[in-house]
C-alpha cells in the first residue's frame, strides 16, 4: 500500500483547498486558532503554486488499479464520471454526487477520496485503487461482504468495501466503534449494515491469519 | 400435489447469494454500468418551478451545441409543469458534460402558475387551486357499527392526531435506462427495473413494435423499493433519443435531484383518531377522519384501522393534491402509515385506561381473520400467529422492564419500550413459466423473466434446483433479468418468491424426471431406481457415476423443461411484530435506538442468510421512517429543500442499534409453503419507536419522524397544556 507523501499534495478537497477556493483566505473575520493556520497555510501555497487554468479537452492518464489509462476529459470532469463514462471503471457508483454518501470511494495514494467530488485532471500522477483491484480471496474483504450477506441491491457495496479495505490497511485491529466510525461516510439503503459490521470485522480477522 | 422435501438439504440454510462476490468486488454490471459501443450521454431538464405553464420552448441553440445529437421536447408550448421536477426535456450528447451544457441553453419561457406544496397550506380555504375540483377530494365515511352510541358507554376515550410526512424511494441507482435501437422494429433496453416484462411492454407501446423485439436487461439493480415498474417519461425519452441518433445507444439516468423530485415518495397520512374502550382493555369504537397526499396526482390512502377487531368504527379519508411529485408504491405501500396511526391511538387509549399496551392489543385481536394454507384454503388464524409471537418479542426486548407512560425516572434521560404489529398479503400469481434446462456438459440454467432486485430472487432459485438436483447452489446457473425468458414476475408486494418458486419446483422437478427416463435406458437401469445427491448419480442407493458423467450419457441432446405454477408450493398472509427499546434526552429531544426485535413470520423460509438480511433491511428501513426521514418544501418557493442525501437524512451505521430478528419459523409456517418478506418487516419498526419515544417521555410525541424538533415541539405544547390548565 502506498502511504500518502505530505510533500505531495492530494486530489480532492481539502480543508486548505476548500478556503483557498472559497476565497476565505483574503477574508478577515474573526477565526478560531486552527482556522488561522489553516489560512496561512493557504495563502503560502497560493504563492507557491498558484492557479492554472486548464479548459477545453484535455488528455489524461491516470494510474489505476496499476494501469496507465488514457482518456480526455474536461477540467470539470470528475474523477467518478472519468472512471464510469471514459474508462470503463464502473465499480466505484454514482448515487448522491454530492460527497454524502460514499458510493464512488476510491483510493487514492492510499487515501479514500469521494470521486464524485474529485477532478480527474488533478489525479494525474496519483495511484487510484478501485475496488476491482482487490483480492476476492478468502482473506479479502469482498469475500467477507459475500459471507455475512452484507449487501442486498449492492450499488452501496462498492463504497462499504472500498472504505473498508482502506480502513482495515491502516488499522488492521479496529473496534467495533472504530469500524462503524471508519464506515459512517457510507450509505445503504437496502439496510444492510449488521451485515457490513460482521463483514468489517470478520475481514479485520481473516487479513490477521493471513499476515 | 407436489410438496417440498421434509427434510432439505439445502432449502431454509444460510446459503451466500450466488451473485454476492461478484457485487462485493465490483465487477457485476449494473444497468446504469453499461455502456454499449457508440453511447450517447442523456440529460433530463426538469421543472425548476412547482408550477407553471409552459409558454414557448427553443431548443435550437441546444441542437447547435457541441456533441449534440438529439433534443427530445416533452413539455410542449401550452403544457403545464405540476411540481418541481416535472420532466420538460431530454438531450443526447457524446458526453455527459456536454449533455448537461445542452439542458442549460434550452430556452423556456414559463408562465409561473401560483402553488401549494404543504397539505395544511392546499386545504386554506383561499390556497390555489392546483385541480380544478379542488385540493381536498374527501372520501364517503366507511361506518360499521355504532361509535357515537360506543363512546357514550365507554371507560376511556382518547382524541389524538398524529402525522408522518412525505418520504422518498432514494433508490441508489438513480431510475434509468440506455435505451439501443437494433432497427427499425427492435430496442435493446438495459433498464434499472423490478419489472423487466412490463418495462419491455412499455416501451413496446410506445412505440408500436412488437414486444418480442423488445429485450430488456436487468442483470442486477440498485434498488427500487416499488418506484421502478416501467420505462417510465425518461426512459421513453432515451428510447426516442436513441431513435433520432441512428439507434446509437443513449443512457440516460436520472440525477440524484430529480430522482428524489419525481422518482416516486411514500404518501404523508395524518389522522384525527377518537377511539375508546373498556376498562377490560376491549377497544370499543374508532372514529378517524384521515388524509395524506400523494402529490398532484393521489394515491394517499392507506388501511385503517388496522390489524385490530374493532366494532364501532368510521373513517373517511380525504385525497390532499399538492405540487409535489407523485407518490409510487413504496415497500408495503399504505401500510406503514395506517400501523403508525392506529398503534399510537392503540397505546394512547392503552395509557388511559392503565393497562399494558402489549395485553390490551393481544385482546383486541380479529379471530375472524384467516390467512390460506399452501392449498389456497382461508385456514390459518393469524390472530393465532400474534398470540405466538407477540411474547418471543416482549421475551428479547425486555418488557418486563417497561414502565407506564412518564413514570422513567426524574433525570433528563428517559427509556422506553414500545411495541407494533403489522401484516401483509404477498402471494403469488399463477402466470409465470420458468425453464429448466440440463445440458450434456452437466450445466444446469434455470430461465425466467423475474429479476433480482437485492432480495435473493437468483439465488432462491439455484437452491431450489440444486436441492432438486443433488447439486450444489454453485452448480446452477440462474439466468434472470430478461424480458425475452419465459414470463416471470414483476418484483412488488412481496410476491416474488411465492410466484417463481413453484414454477422453478415443477420445471425442475420434471426436467429431473426426464432426466432419469433417459440416462435409466442408456444405462439400462429402472428409472425408478435411480437417484441424484451429492453430485452423483446413485443406483438404489449407490454411487454410479458423477453428475457430470451421468449427464453425458443423454448423448447430443440436453433436457429441456418449461413449466409453470402449482398449488401447495406457496401461499401469502402473514403477521409479524416488532419492539423498540429507546433512551431519549429530554433536554435536546434526540432519540437514541437501543435495540429492536423483529418477529416474521413468512411460511418456508428457502434461504435464511439473505432471508434475515431482508428482514434486517426492513427494519432499518423502518428506522429511517421513524427516526430521519422527511422530505421538507418550502412553502414560498415551492421547491423541496433536501433533494439530496445530506439534508435528507438517512442512517449511517453509527445509527443503528442492537436489532434481533426472530424468524418465525415453525413447523405450521413452513407448511405453509413459500410466501415473500420484502415488506412486512418494514411496517411496524417506525410505529414501534413511536410508542417507544412515547413511553419514554411521557406524552406523545405525534409527528414523525421523532427528530429532535418533534420530540421537544411535544414536550413544549405538553407543558403549556399544563401551564394553562
Amino acid at each position: 500500500m502506498a502511504e500518502h507523501d505530505p510533500t505531495k499534495p492530494r486530489p480532492g478537497t481539502s480543508r486548505r483547498d476548500f478556503l483557498r477556493g472559497s476565497g476565505l483566505a483574503a477574508a478577515t473575520a474573526v477565526l478560531t486558532a486552527p482556522a488561522v493556520a489553516a489560512l496561512d497555510e493557504a495563502k503560502a501555497a497560493a504563492v507557491e503554486d498558484g492557479p492554472k487554468v486548464l479548459s477545453g479537452e484535455l488528455p489524461i492518464t491516470l494510474q489505476v488499479n496499476g494501469h496507465e489509462m488514457s482518456c480526455k476529459v474536461e477540467p470539470r470532469s470528475t474523477l467518478l464520471d472519468t472512471l464510469r463514462h471514459r474508462l470503463d471503471v464502473t465499480g466505484p457508483k454514482r448515487v448522491c454526487d454530492r460527497g454524502s454518501c460514499g458510493a464512488c470511494t476510491v483510493i487514492v495514494d492510499g487515501d479514500t477520496v469521494y470521486s464524485c467530488t474529485t477532478l480527474a485532471v488533478s489525479c494525474q500522477g496519483h495511484e487510484i485503487r478501485t475496488l476491482e483491484s482487490f483480492d476476492t480471496g478468502a482473506t479479502g474483504v469482498p469475500h467477507a461482504f459475500h459471507q455475512h450477506d452484507a449487501l442486498m441491491c449492492g450499488y452501496c457495496t462498492p463504497g462499504f468495501v472500498t472504505a473498508c479495505k482502506a480502513m482495515l490497511e491502516k488499522n488492521p485491529n479496529p473496534t467495533i466503534e472504530e469500524a462503524k466510525r471508519g464506515l459512517d461516510g457510507n450509505i445503504c439503503r437496502c439496510g444492510t449494515y449488521v451485515g457490513v459490521l460482521e463483514a468489517a470485522m470478520a475481514a479485520a480477522k481473516a487479513m490477521k491469519k493471513e499476515a | 400435489m407436489p410438496s417440498w422435501p421434509e427434510k432439505p438439504r439445502l432449502i431454509g440454510k444460510s446459503i451466500p447469494r450466488i451473485d454476492g462476490l461478484a457485487k462485493a468486488s465490483g465487477k457485476i454490471k449494473y444497468p446504469s454500468d453499461m455502456r454499449p459501443e457508440g453511447t450517447l450521454f442523456g440529460v433530463m431538464l426538469y421543472s425548476p418551478h412547482p408550477h407553471a405553464k409552459v409558454t414557448s420552448i427553443d431548443t435550437a441553440a441546444a441542437e447547435k451545441m457541441p456533441g449534440v445529437k438529439g433534443v427530445v421536447v416533452i413539455a410542449k408550448a401550452g403544457a403545464t409543469l405540476r411540481y418541481h421536477g416535472d420532466d420538460i426535456a431530454g438531450v443526447a450528447a457524446e458526453t455527459e458534460e456536454q449533455a448537461r451544457d445542452a439542458v442549460r441553453a434550452i430556452k423556456v419561457d414559463y408562465e409561473i402558475l401560483p402553488h401549494v406544496v404543504t397539505e395544511e397550506d392546499a386545504v386554506k380555504p383561499d390556497a390555489p387551486k392546483i385541480v380544478p375540483s379542488g385540493n381536498a377530494r374527501k372520501g364517503r365515511a366507511q361506518t360499521t357499527g355504532d361509535p357515537e352510541a360506543a363512546f357514550k358507554e365507554a371507560d376511556a376515550v382518547v382524541e389524538a392526531e398524529y402525522s408522518a410526512p412525505v418520504i422518498t424511494h432514494v433508490c441508489l441507482e438513480p431510475h434509468g435506462l440506455t435505451a439501443r435501437w437494433d432497427r427499425d422494429d427492435a430496442i435493446t433496453a438495459w433498464a434499472s427495473t423490478q419489472a423487466v416484462g412490463a418495462t419491455a411492454g412499455e416501451l413496446a407501446g410506445r412505440f408500436s413494435i412488437p414486444v418480442t423485439n423488445v429485450t430488456v436487461l436487468t442483470e442486477v439493480m440498485g434498488g427500487g423499493f416499488g418506484s421502478k415498474f416501467g420505462a417510465d417519461v425518461w426512459g421513453l425519452t432515451a428510447a426516442e433519443l436513441s431513435k433520432k441518433a441512428g439507434g446509437r445507444p443513449v443512457k440516460m439516468f436520472l440525477d440524484r435531484i430529480q430522482e428524489h423530485l419525481a422518482g416516486g415518495n411514500r404518501p404523508s397520512a395524518a389522522g384525527k383518531v377518537k377511539i375508546a374502550g373498556k376498562k377490560d382493555g376491549t377497544v370499543t369504537a374508532v372514529v378517524a377522519t384521515t388524509s395524506g397526499t400523494g402529490g398532484a396526482r393521489g394515491g394517499s390512502n392507506f388501511p385503517f384501522p388496522y390489524v385490530y377487531a374493532i366494532k364501532n368504527v368510521s373513517r373517511e379519508h380525504t385525497e390532499i393534491f399538492v405540487n409535489g411529485g407523485g407518490a409510487r408504491a413504496m415497500r408495503a405501500p399504505g401500510h406503514p402509515q395506517g400501523c403508525l396511526i392506529m398503534e399510537a391511538a392503540m397505546d394512547d387509549l392503552a395509557d388511559k385506561l392503565g393497562i399494558d399496551p402489549l395485553e390490551m392489543r393481544l385482546k383486541n385481536l380479529n379471530d375472524g381473520d384467516k390467512v390460506v394454507d399452501a392449498n389456497g384454503k382461508p385456514t390459518i388464524s393469524r390472530a393465532g400467529i400474534y398470540r405466538e409471537q407477540v411474547p418471543i418479542g416482549a421475551k428479547l426486548i425486555g418488557w418486563e422492564n417497561r414502565k407506564p407512560r412518564g413514570q422513567n425516572g426524574k433525570g433528563p434521560i428517559k427509556r422506553g419500550y414500545g411495541m407494533a404489529l403489522h401484516q401483509w398479503g404477498g402471494g403469488g400469481t399463477a402466470v409465470n413459466k420458468v425453464t429448466c434446462t440440463i445440458s450434456p456438459d452437466g450445466s444446469v440454467e434455470l430461465k425466467t423473466a423475474t429479476q433480482d432486485i437485492g432480495t435473493g430472487a437468483r439465488t432462491i432459485l439455484a437452491i431450489i434446483a440444486a436441492e432438486i438436483l443433488g447439486l450444489e447452489v454453485k452448480d446452477v446457473i440462474s439466468n434472470i433479468g430478461n424480458s425475452t425468458f419465459p414470463p416471470g414476475q414483476g418484483s412488488g408486494g412481496s410476491t416474488t418468491s411465492p410466484s417463481m418458486a413453484p414454477p422453478a419446483f415443477n420445471a425442475v422437478s420434471k426436467a429431473r424426471d426426464e432426466f432419469l427416463a433417459r440416462v435409466g435406458k442408456a444405462i439400462n437401469e429402472e428409472p425408478a431406481d435411480l437417484t441424484l445427491q451429492d453430485g452423483k448419480l446413485d443406483v438404489k442407493g449407490k454411487a454410479v457415476m458423477s453428475w457430470k458423467d451421468a449427464c453425458r450419457k443423454l448423448g447430443m441432446m440436453g433436457v429441456s423443461v418449461t413449466e409453470g405454477f402449482a398449488e401447495g408450493l406457496a401461499s401469502g398472509g402473514v403477521a409479524g411484530c416488532q419492539f423498540a427499546d429507546v433512551t431519549v434526552d429530554i433536554e435536546t429531544g434526540v432519540v437514541k435506538l437501543n435495540k429492536i426485535v423483529a418477529v416474521q413470520d413468512s411460511g418456508l423460509i428457502l434461504d435464511m442468510l439473505t432471508w434475515r438480511s431482508q428482514v434486517y433491511g426492513g427494519v432499518i428501513g423502518g428506522l429511517n421512517y421513524g427516526l430521519f426521514e422527511e422530505r421538507v418544501m418550502d412553502p414560498g418557493s415551492g421547491l423541496m429543500l433536501n433533494p439530496d442525501m445530506e439534508l435528507y437524512k438517512l442512517a449511517g451505521l453509527s445509527d443503528i442499534p442492537e436489532i434481533v430478528v426472530h424468524a418465525h419459523d415453525t413447523p405450521e409456517m413452513r407448511a405453509r409453503g413459500v410466501i415473500g418478506v420484502g415488506e412486512p418487516p418494514t411496517i411496524s419498526t417506525a410505529a414501534a419507536i413511536g410508542n417507544a419515544v412515547t413511553n419514554a417521555v411521557g406524552v406523545r410525541v405525534n409527528k414523525f419522524p421523532m427528530s429532535p424538533m418533534n420530540v421537544l415541539n411535544a414536550l413544549n405544547a405538553a407543558s403549556n397544556k399544563e401551564g394553562k390548565a
